[in-house]
């Protein structure tokens, strides 16, 4: 008998459970690579999280529009579709803050959050708009004016780790430390919110995402690191588990939203974008990735079918 | 080790204007201050300089040399300007250096007849057609071509400084290993040559406080797998010190971290742990953050 060689881990990823009730779940637990439960632990399946704007978008693709384009005008509606779908969590994107747009004021997105929490008992990620001042302005307000169940906040950065870890400490809200592609800086960050106190269980990283062809590589090679480190290093500033947002990368690539009449020689538009959200999302989950947001149902189904497999 | 100062610099506040504006003091203050110190060469880094290169070399190569009676290390990519300098260097002390030579075909065929018409010493940097070698082997590729073009030129090998060019540790933390690697590599390929590197660079993009102490570790690590000279900033009298083997005990501390022997944290002073933190992010054995030394 071969002895094959095996990686030994001496680090564990946090455990973080999101949500309560019987909608909540785990993620987290690895004391191996992902999916390499020959050599450690992988105590739970990654989850999906499903996209759902605070007002109607306008750019998005036709696929998703045929899905969605019902209750765009309708944010507790479109969440319910997403919890109905499949989504393990749903994602609401404060897209109404967004200083380059239609600038809403803090306190009128936190109407939509109050809203969709009432309604939805999955675990409710709430985003801002990757505007480092306006989503720690947004976010605070997010976390004190929901005081009865815990969100999950993000892209919570440098730029305003402490005014929104303060409101997640003070709340019990969990925070997506994001940074720019880089392991240094997503450890650095790390760092800052365990000093200003945010507890472990409480911290997801995203590494952000590049999409297909738009340097998928350079965040699977972030991820890889981050694992190797917390895995084989025993590096506990980087032992949380990662958020992926997907889908917002994968959508907004010309390849994914033009139609056959504009590039005939680009295969069938129906699934182009399904596919590479799909293969996206895999590459992802093989680097580590323990929580995804996608945006299009077909995308969900084949990545837990996908994750049935791997997971036996 | 042989010291190269790295602090006459057009990029200073003070020595370049001095520079551009041909005035002898602030240079002349400064060199003195840098021998004062304890350096064996004195870097003459003028820059690109594209306009007037020629005159701007001869001019800080004399001013230096009026004050200050050591050798030079010559630092700019106009071939006309290092032939300048080569020319106005008194060699009394000691030939001078040219810094650098890549390894790209331009580079060489441009340099190397200067090298063996003043018959200076040279840093052959580890710099190819490609840019940055990716690990030791292909820096031993690189080290590889410009030997052959030592010898073509009929260099002895004891004037070449290999530079195998150092990177921040805080981008590109594991390619830091390929420096020490290639180290290891050199005196089998190169028994007579130097080595030599541009050590501050490790600490660029860092925490500006604690630049010091990450140029100092390095410099143990790297003369623990045989680096013989460094271009270093020679106003840090405690690097300076380590160089010139003035400070044993971090330097076996540090060898410690190398050689993986246990030690006992709990035991030395603040100082020393952060020498051994500080070593041990420099191995790769911790992943590098702005606040290593607070973990």
């Amino acid at each position: 008998m071969v002895d094959f060689p095996k990686v030994e881990s001496n680090g564990t990823i946090k455990e973080t459970t999101l949500g309560s009730g019987d909608k909540a779940f785990t993620i987290g637990g690895e004391s191996a690579y992902p999916f390499h439960t020959f050599e450690g632990k992988m105590p739970h399946a990654p989850k999906l999280a499903m996209e759902v704007w605070d007002i109607a978008p306008s750019e998005w693709a036709t696929e998703l529009n045929v899905v969605f384009g019902d209750v765009y005008q309708d944010p507790v509606a479109w969440a319910k579709r997403c919890v109905e779908l499949g989504a393990d969590a749903v994602m609401l994107t404060l897209a109404s803050t967004d200083p380059n747009g239609n600038n809403a004021p803090a306190a009128q997105a936190v109407e939509t959050v109050k809203k969709v929490s009432k309604e939805i008992r999955s675990p409710l990620i709430v985003w801002g708009v990757e505007n480092d001042a306006k989503d720690g302005e947004t976010l605070r307000a997010v976390a004190e004016a929901i005081d009865d169940r815990p969100l999950v906040l993000g892209p919570v950065v440098e730029g305003n780790y402490k005014q929104v870890g303060a409101g997640a400490i003070g709340y019990k809200h969990f925070v997506v430390a994001n940074s720019p592609i880089d392991i240094n800086l997503a450890k650095q960050l790390n760092i800052l919110l365990g000093n200003l106190g945010v507890k472990d269980q409480y911290v997801l990283m995203d590494p952000s995402v590049g999409g297909l062809g738009y340097g998928l590589e350079y965040t699977y090679s972030v991820m890889e690191r981050a694992r190797q480190a917390a895995l084989t290093q025993g590096d506990d500033k980087l032992q949380f588990p990662l958020f992926c947002n997907v889908g917002k990368e994968v959508w907004k690539t010309k390849e994914a939203k033009t139609s056959e009449q504009q590039e005939p020689t680009w295969g069938v538009a129906k699934t182009r974008g399904i596919a590479m959200e799909a293969m996206t999302t895999v590459a992802f989950l093989l680097s580590g990735a323990d929580l995804v947001v996608i945006r299009h149902p077909e995308t969900l189904k084949t990545v837990r079918q996908y994750l049935a497999e791997m997971m036996q | 080790m042989i010291v190269i100062a790295e602090n006459i610099n057009i990029m200073s506040k003070t020595i370049g204007p001095a520079m551009r504006e041909k005035d002898p003091k602030p240079i002349q203050s400064m060199a003195v201050k840098l021998a004062e110190n304890g350096a064996d060469y004195l870097d003459i880094n003028i820059g690109p300089a594209r306009k007037g290169g020629p005159e701007m070399m001869e001019f800080v190569v004399k001013t230096v040399q009026q004050v200050v009676k050591k050798p030079l290390c010559l630092d700019t990519m106009n071939v006309e300007a290092m032939e300048a300098g080569l020319k106005a260097h008194n060699n009394q002390w000691g030939a001078p250096i040219i810094n650098s030579i890549m390894a790209r075909p331009e580079r060489m065929d441009a340099l190397f007849p200067l090298a063996q018409k003043y018959q200076s010493n040279f840093i052959a940097l580890l710099y190819g057609p490609e840019g940055l070698p990716r690990d030791a082997n292909e820096r031993g590729e690189l080290a590889a071509t410009l030997q052959a073009r030592t010898m073509e030129a009929g260099i002895p090998e004891d004037r070449v400084f290999y530079d195998p060019v150092v990177i921040p540790v805080n981008s590109q933390q594991q390619q830091l290993l390929g420096c020490t690697e290639f180290m290891m590599m050199l005196p089998d390929m190169a028994p007579e040559s130097k080595s030599t590197c541009g050590l501050s660079n490790v600490s660029n993009g860092a925490p500006e406080n604690l630049r010091d102490i990450v140029n100092q570790t390095y410099l143990c690590i790297l003369r623990h797998y045989g680096l013989k000279s460094a271009i270093l900033d020679s106003l840090d009298k405690r690097i300076l010190a380590i160089a010139k083997d003035k400070n044993p005990e971090i330097d076996s501390l540090i060898g410690k971290v190398i050689d993986r022997e246990p030690i006992d944290l709990a035991k030395l002073s603040k100082a020393e742990v952060d020498y051994v933190k500080t070593a041990r992010l420099l191995q790769s054995e911790t992943l590098y953050s702005d606040s290593w030394l607070e973990l």
